[in-house]
């Protein structure tokens, strides 16, 4: 009951529920150890934010991947316009291609 | 009230420190990195340079306070968890030093926030900052006396 066996080996639900409390318990713990005597409520409670006011908007908080990446999506500019050409958006060509790309690692794998 | 006396028995052992750069040139920072750097090695007293004011027991601040800064100078300030120190490291920081009269500032910073050790020099030596840090520790020493005494009143 709970386990499927894969195979290679079995994936067991109880396993998994202990792994969670074990690791929840050192989570826990390691959050308890910190501090609890900021005083609520006041800047002590609050983000860092290298001085500034914390920015309620979390579109503020974050840095887009197009930024973060901006150099290397510069680099890759061709081989990304030719996926981004080759991506229709349609659920059934994903998964096309999905079955596609691992049918050839399958074979790579199989007969190389 | 207990977890607080908890850290405050481990206090003097460590001190974390952090800074804030309120203007300055960038000469009393680069001192200040010399500070930490192995030839001085702050770490050997067991003081660590940390990036968030929210782990800090000292502050130290450089330069001489612009308009631009002082809102954030005094986040800063308020971000620190009690019992907290301030050192102003540099001349600037102290009295505005060459640009005691410049319309943009706001400071000093003891205008802005409570300075508890002055460490003077254009830019101070490495060594005076390590004593002013050093003179920080005792401040908070004796503020956690205080809060011993709060403690025992409750």
């Amino acid at each position: 009951m709970g386990k499927v066996f894969t195979g290679f080996g079995y994936w067991d639900v109880g396993a998994w529920i202990i792994f969670f409390v074990v690791a929840a318990f050192y989570v826990l713990w390691l959050r308890y150890q910190g501090r609890s005597d900021y005083k609520k409520g006041t800047e002590q409670d609050e983000i860092y934010w290298s001085g500034n006011e914390t920015p309620e908007d979390g579109d503020g908080l974050t840095v887009p991947a197009s930024s973060a990446y901006w150099g290397f999506r510069k680099a890759l500019e061709p081989f990304y316009d030719r996926l981004v050409g080759m991506h229709t958006g349609i659920a059934t060509d994903i998964l096309g291609f999905y079955i596609l790309v691992t049918a050839f690692m399958a074979a790579i794998i199989l007969f190389v | 009230m207990i977890k607080l006396e908890k850290y405050m028995e481990v206090f003097p052992k460590s001190l974390w420190v952090t800074t804030c750069n309120s203007g300055s040139c960038n000469g009393c920072d680069i001192e200040i990195v010399a500070t930490i750097s192995p030839r001085y090695d702050i770490e050997r007293f067991g003081m660590k340079l940390v990036g968030t004011p929210r782990h800090a027991d000292v502050l130290i601040v450089t330069g001489p306070v612009t308009k631009f800064m002082t809102k954030k100078l005094l986040r800063i300030y308020n971000q620190m968890p009690d019992p907290k120190a301030v050192v102003c490291v540099g001349n600037c920081g102290a009295s505005g030093d060459v640009f005691y009269k410049s319309y943009n500032l706001d400071g000093p910073v003891d205008r802005i926030i409570p300075v508890d050790v002055y460490v003077h020099g254009c830019p101070p030596r490495p060594e005076a900052i390590i004593e002013g840090v050093a003179k920080a520790v005792l401040k908070l020493e004796s503020l956690r006396g205080e809060h011993q005494k709060v403690g025992e009143g409750q």
